[in-house]
């Protein structure tokens, strides 16, 4: 044995030898199709900064603006590219983490299809024009406008860009201000609010040693997913908390469960309340603090009641009942599919009341305390802001409308008219960094620089009991000198109509500059007012403090209604993924190449069914089918697994974009957002998105085939993941941090 | 082009690699700058020193003749003014890559001397318009190619205690030939990969493939 | 000359093996993938994308299995047997998430078969693949047992990048053409980089100095990587590192077919170990609660 190896390495070294001559005699030749001598400019640096080094890259510190969760980010810089961005470890929301999105923000960024210069509509069509006129026009349209006239949708919003923005507001005279988010947590913060006196609290995944969640997709679109992603880490390590997710389609999160439960849409509610009724009969926990109309809610949801309402196994309700008894302090959430019901105020309550039950509220539910600058405090989206916003321009209510950060001819379903109601709004002006559906409605196109170019601060919406301002600082020069940032046009705008309050600010970084000299000097730490400013960019954020706070148990009364859970129509799931959020990130590449986390499609969209369901339809993986609701209709693939309850088909957000929204979007997959009902939650007037009773039936197959990362769907008995139970893991790692 | 002119704002807040590596470089900086201040007092006639611990590349090289936007003369620089090639191209012992020098630093000299020549006033013109000049490459390797300046300078002229820091131009000219004796740079050594290979080998340098492809 | 040192490393580490496992290597890179962290987010493979100029090859391409995602997040069902012939009606238990990486095989099946030796094994234990030698033989993406190897059917720069996408390309790798097999590389461009800056400050080379793509950006710190060197020579100098430590407690050791644990549930194991290729890439047991 040892000596046919000998022989073999012989064999090799001799024939390396005898290559050698053959090599040096190749390297001698001068390649002469990479050189690019005399062809290529080199440019030299004008005056530098010492620490700028050409071939050495320089991290900056600057804020994310991928989704709303504000992370803080670090970016590489190198010969004056930024070329790769990476997470600040001192940013208390990602802890030096960053997600696919905020990696693909780089994309964004050096976009091939990005609007380089202010457009102006004469006639039909957008035509180019100069920030002059784009800024005369706008001057001219809002002169005399009164308040109520003029209204601004905006993303979610915080810091000195929302303070600029208020006062733009003010100068009108308008309270017109419409946030909108489709991903957002807004019942779950509605019902947080009422019950606990705190529309954010703070979740200790951390100190849960389980989870209950009822679609809440804290790992991937719920909250701050990276954030809870770290928290997660921890809630995983010894002693390992157990997660159990039910949902109607499997999220990311649900993907990650130790048990997940399909439910069907609108049930949740009833399952959170029977197993409230089984911790109150089976377990003897206290209903104390409830209202006695809840508590008799509760007692009517017995075992046989529950499994009617919902279809889910006696056995496993009342197994989840002892899981969270047995594994205290526990936490249960709700999330975008418990509240997409015209009854999700009341699923979601139920599902607090389960934190009131077991005692989690003070234990793995606390208060985030109160950010100490309300001007800069977030103010979160939601979808009931489309739905008013829709309503009040059929009714003809404004004449001007700005819209940045937001897309919602994309996000409003058809059924709430927006795009048709955009008619009776006489002068519509868009920021963007893209030509997407809505600014092919506008009258002004303004070009916005990137992230990666502009200035601003940003307040994350959930801090874990800290209040970080962090800054967002530009990480190159603008590959395009016709953008503006955000906060210089809000600026110029406001010069327009108050100049003597801000002419003294030159720029927006003037502004921010002098804004930060006039931050309290309990947090500069005795520094000079320079020293503080460069300390602060270093840093990347600002720990100014929250006001303590604490939760208070307020009895709210709800019902339930009871038809919701067993009807047998289909219903849509229009599933958010951490990808492509509600479609704005369509236009990146790396996102459209990244198969997406559960079914791995790429470039597509796809419609996820139970393979019982796929039988009856009569479909197989790839073949079409043709979903109908009363308001349109859609055709798309379908991809057949078992994350998915039998009633429900699932369509995943962020394709279908129709309006050239870059090359990478352009004629893919389609939007179901579109078809969705304009049904609302009664008590918080959001989008109910899981309500959508739909028509599935097999349609004519195309050309356009579903695209998966190959590879099998299981094991197929190789090991290649490994799975222990979690008590072996206990045995061995239990009381270990080391990891 | 115009992206790669400026800096980008803000503040620095550490190097590439995340290490400590700015006190280290200070230090090392003002240590050169004060030896390179010595060697310009010492004057010293000696052109054609041998680097010592060192065994030169061989291989000669006839390359195209590039026109520079400004005809720059190195041989007034560094031949008669004896100027160190490391006081203008300070990027050499500390990065991959040597860079061109900054329009500051041409202009740290130049906004008092020989302010007359037209080369200068085109220089000037350059300055006052915020503008560097766009200079064409000379020597290039290819893009598969890791050469890093920083660690070649430290193996021949950093931890090469014998030899003297006026000679540092000879060191460089093992892959850039005299260029003291040119006005803009002209490449006279092959730079294939034979020529380094035969210099690694003399020298004991790394000879395994990922040092120097990527 | 190159050639002949890569002979010279590889019988080196021949030779070793056979004299008990320990070869003079500078470094050891090695990695720790804990799969009851890892939820399958896809964060690494797209800082992947970011930090080697993957080319996006669109949904054609990748349609015939030609995408270049060197690392790549693996997502495998269970198939739970209820007995009867019944399964379950529902994934209960979620998914199984793999990422799956260039294993650095210290016996890699791919160095061999090269007919040009454009892939062979560095001293610092890592199993590179050199561009401008390549020729496109994809031999070794034949031999590698976890497919992890990705050739460049087409010449993808004009599509991948368009003006100005090109500007964020790193210029410390380089664009692979047509016709070249490439792989992930433990972000090797990282490791000289910081290799570089220790040599230029005359020392070592610090645990957590160098931190690939994919484990620095990782949501919940699934993947550890560092040097692991100090666990096979103690004399190396090179002190216990974190994923030392982890390979340690897991009780996997490199050099080995099949792990003799003495607590044998401890988590660690690598994927197809029986095939001998002793991978650097050790995974640890995905945990549920059943």
């Amino acid at each position: 044995m040892s000596f046919s190896k000998i022989k073999r390495r012989d064999f090799l070294k001799i024939m390396g030898w005898g290559g050698v001559g053959a090599t040096l005699v190749g390297c001698d030749l001068p390649t002469t199709v990479t050189l690019e001598e005399g062809k290529e400019k080199v440019v030299s640096y004008l005056m530098p900064e010492e620490y700028v080094i050409p071939g050495v890259g320089v991290w900056y510190a600057s804020t994310c603006q991928q989704c709303p969760s504000g992370c803080g980010i670090h970016g590489r810089v190198r010969e004056g590219r930024v070329l790769k961005l990476e997470g600040n470890p001192a940013s208390s929301v990602n802890k030096g983490r960053l997600c696919q999105m905020g990696q693909a923000s780089l994309q964004a960024h050096y976009n091939p299809d990005r609007i380089s210069k202010p457009k102006i509509r004469r006639g039909s069509s957008l035509v180019d024009a100069t920030w002059e006129e784009a800024y005369g026009l706008i001057a001219e349209k809002t002169a005399n406008i009164s308040g109520s006239k003029f209204a601004w949708m905006t993303g979610s919003i915080s810091g000195h860009q929302s303070v600029l923005l208020q006062a733009y507001l003010e100068s009108i005279g308008s309270g017109n201000h419409f946030v909108h988010e489709t991903i957002n947590n807004a019942v779950w913060a509605k019902v947080s609010q009422d019950m606990l006196g705190d529309s954010n609290p703070r979740i200790r995944l951390d100190k849960a040693q389980s989870v209950l969640s009822f679609g809440a997709d804290f790992l991937g679109t719920w909250g701050s997913p990276l954030h809870f992603s770290t928290e997660y880490a921890k809630f995983r390590t010894s002693p390992r908390g157990i997660l159990i997710q039910v949902e109607p389609n499997m999220t990311l999160t649900g993907a990650n469960a130790d048990l997940w439960v399909a439910s069907r849409p609108g049930s949740e509610g009833a399952l959170a309340l029977g197993i409230a009724n089984q911790l109150v009969s089976k377990h003897g926990l206290s209903m104390s603090g409830l209202p006695g109309s809840v508590q008799s809610l509760i007692r009517s949801y017995t075992l046989d009641e529950t499994v009617t309402a919902t279809g889910v196994d006696a056995d496993r309700i009342a197994d989840i009942a002892t899981t969270l008894k047995r594994r205290s302090p526990s936490v249960v959430l709700a999330g975008a599919s418990a509240q997409g019901h015209e009854h999700g105020y009341q699923c979601v309550a139920a599902a607090m009341v389960l934190n009131v039950i077991l005692g989690n509220i003070g234990k793995t539910i606390e208060s985030n305390g109160e950010f100490a600058y309300a001007s800069m405090a977030p103010v979160s989206g939601n979808t009931q802001s489309l739905v008013s916003f829709s309503q009040a321009a059929a009714d003809k209510r404004f004449d001007v409308a700005f819209f940045s950060g937001v897309n919602p001819v994309y996000t409003a379903p058809k059924s709430l008219g927006l795009k048709e109601s955009l008619a009776n709004i006489p002068f519509k002006v868009v920021f963007s960094h893209f030509n997407d559906e809505t600014t092919a409605m506008a009258d002004v196109v303004l070009p916005l620089a990137s992230a990666e170019e502009d200035w601003g601060t940003h307040v994350a919406p959930y801090q874990a009991g800290v209040g970080e301002i962090s800054i967002q600082q530009p990480l190159m020069e603008p590959l395009s000198t016709e953008t503006r940032g955000f906060g210089d046009i809000v600026l110029t705008l406001l010069k327009k109509r108050k100049e003597s309050a801000y002419e003294g600010f030159a720029d927006y970084y003037a502004y921010l500059r002098n804004a930060f000299s006039t931050i309290p000097a309990e947090h500069k730490n005795g520094a000079s007012d320079d020293q503080f400013w460069a300390d602060v960019l270093a840093a990347g954020l600002i720990d100014v403090g929250v006001k303590e706070a604490s939760l208070k148990v307020k009895g709210v009364e709800f019902d339930m209604p009871k038809e919701m859970g067993n009807s047998s129509a289909m219903v849509l799931a229009p599933s958010a993924r951490l990808g492509f959020w509600d479609g704005r990130h369509a236009n990146l590449p790396w996102l459209q190449e990244a198969p997406d986390q559960i079914s791995k499609v790429v470039w597509d969209s796809w419609a996820e069914l139970h393979p019982s369901t796929a039988k009856k339809i009569g479909v197989k993986e790839g073949d079409m089918v043709k979903i109908a609701s009363a308001s349109g209709e859609i055709n798309v693939k379908v991809y057949i697994y078992k994350g998915v309850h039998p009633d429900v088909i699932a369509v995943p957000l962020g394709q279908g974009h129709d309006a050239g929204f870059s090359r990478y979007a352009k004629d893919r997959g389609v939007n179901s957002l579109s078809i969705l009902d304009a049904k609302v939650d009664r008590m918080t007037g959001e989008l109910a998105l899981y309500s959508t009773n739909v028509k599935v039936t097999k349609a004519a197959k195309t050309d356009d085939v579903l695209v998966r990362f190959g590879g099998s769907e299981t094991q197929v008995g190789r090991k290649l993941v490994s799975t222990i139970p979690a008590d072996v893991y206990e045995r061995t790692e239990g009381g270990d941090h080391v990891a | 082009m115009s992206v790669l002119q400026h800096l980008p704002l803000g503040r620095f807040i550490e190097a590439a690699s995340r290490g400590s590596r700015q006190t280290k470089q200070t230090v090392q900086v003002s240590f050169i700058v004060m030896l390179l201040m010595a060697a310009m007092a010492l004057f010293s006639a000696n052109v054609n020193a041998e680097v010592p611990n060192a065994v030169p590349p061989e291989g000669t090289y006839s390359g195209i003749h590039v026109e520079q936007p400004i005809e720059f003369p190195h041989d007034t620089h560094a031949d008669i003014n004896e100027i160190n090639c490391m006081y203008c191209h300070t990027y050499a012992r500390r990065s991959k890559v040597a860079g061109i020098p900054p329009t500051s630093k041409c202009m740290g000299c130049h906004s008092v001397i020989a302010t007359d020549k037209p080369r200068i006033q085109k220089l000037t013109e350059y300055w006052e318009n915020k503008q560097p000049p766009l200079w064409n490459k000379v020597h290039d390797v290819p893009d598969f190619v890791h050469f890093t300046h920083e660690k070649h300078i430290k193996r021949f002229v950093i931890d090469n205690e014998d030899l003297e820091v006026e000679n540092v131009s000879e060191v460089c000219a093992f892959c850039h030939g005299e260029v003291k004796k040119m006005t803009v740079a002209d490449k006279v050594k092959p730079l294939t990969m034979g020529f380094c290979q035969r210099c690694h080998q003399a020298n004991d340098g790394p000879s395994d493939c990922w040092h120097c492809h990527k | 000359m190159s050639l002949s040192n890569l002979i010279d490393d590889w019988s080196r580490y021949r030779k070793g093996r056979e004299e008990g496992g320990f070869h003079d290597y500078e470094h050891m890179w090695g990695m720790s993938i804990d799969l009851n962290k890892c939820i399958g987010c896809n964060a690494c493979s797209v800082a992947c994308y970011a930090e080697n100029n993957l080319a996006v090859v669109g949904k054609e391409k990748f349609e015939k299995g030609q995408g270049m995602h060197w690392l790549r997040v693996e997502r495998y069902w269970d198939e739970p047997d209820l007995g009867e012939e019944r399964t379950s009606e529902f994934q209960q238990h979620g998914a199984s998430f793999l990422p799956m990486m260039c294993q650095q095989c210290n016996a890699a099946t791919c160095e061999p078969v090269c007919p040009v030796a454009a892939t062979y094994h560095t001293p610092d234990g890592l199993n590179a693949q050199v561009y401008n030698r390549c020729i496109g033989s994809r031999y070794c993406s034949n031999n590698c047992p976890f497919r992890l190897r990705y050739f460049n059917f087409w010449s993808y720069y004009e599509d991948s990048w368009p003006a100005p996408l090109q500007m964020q390309l790193n210029p410390d790798i380089s664009v692979r053409d047509m016709g070249v097999m490439e792989k992930c590389t433990f972000c090797v461009q990282r490791i000289r980089t910081v290799k570089d800056t220790a040599r230029m400050e005359d020392r070592k080379v610090r645990d957590g100095e160098v931190q690939t793509a994919c484990s620095q950006t990782c949501p919940t710190g699934a993947i550890e990587f560092g040097d692991m060197l100090g666990m096979y020579d103690p004399e190396s100098g090179v002190a216990e590192t974190r994923v030392t430590k982890m390979w340690r407690k897991h009780q996997v050791e490199l050099g080995k077919t099949k792990q003799n644990k003495q607590t044998p549930d401890m988590r660690g194991y690598r994927v197809f170990e029986f095939l001998n290729t002793d991978p650097c890439v050790m995974y640890l047991d995905r945990v549920r609660e059943v």
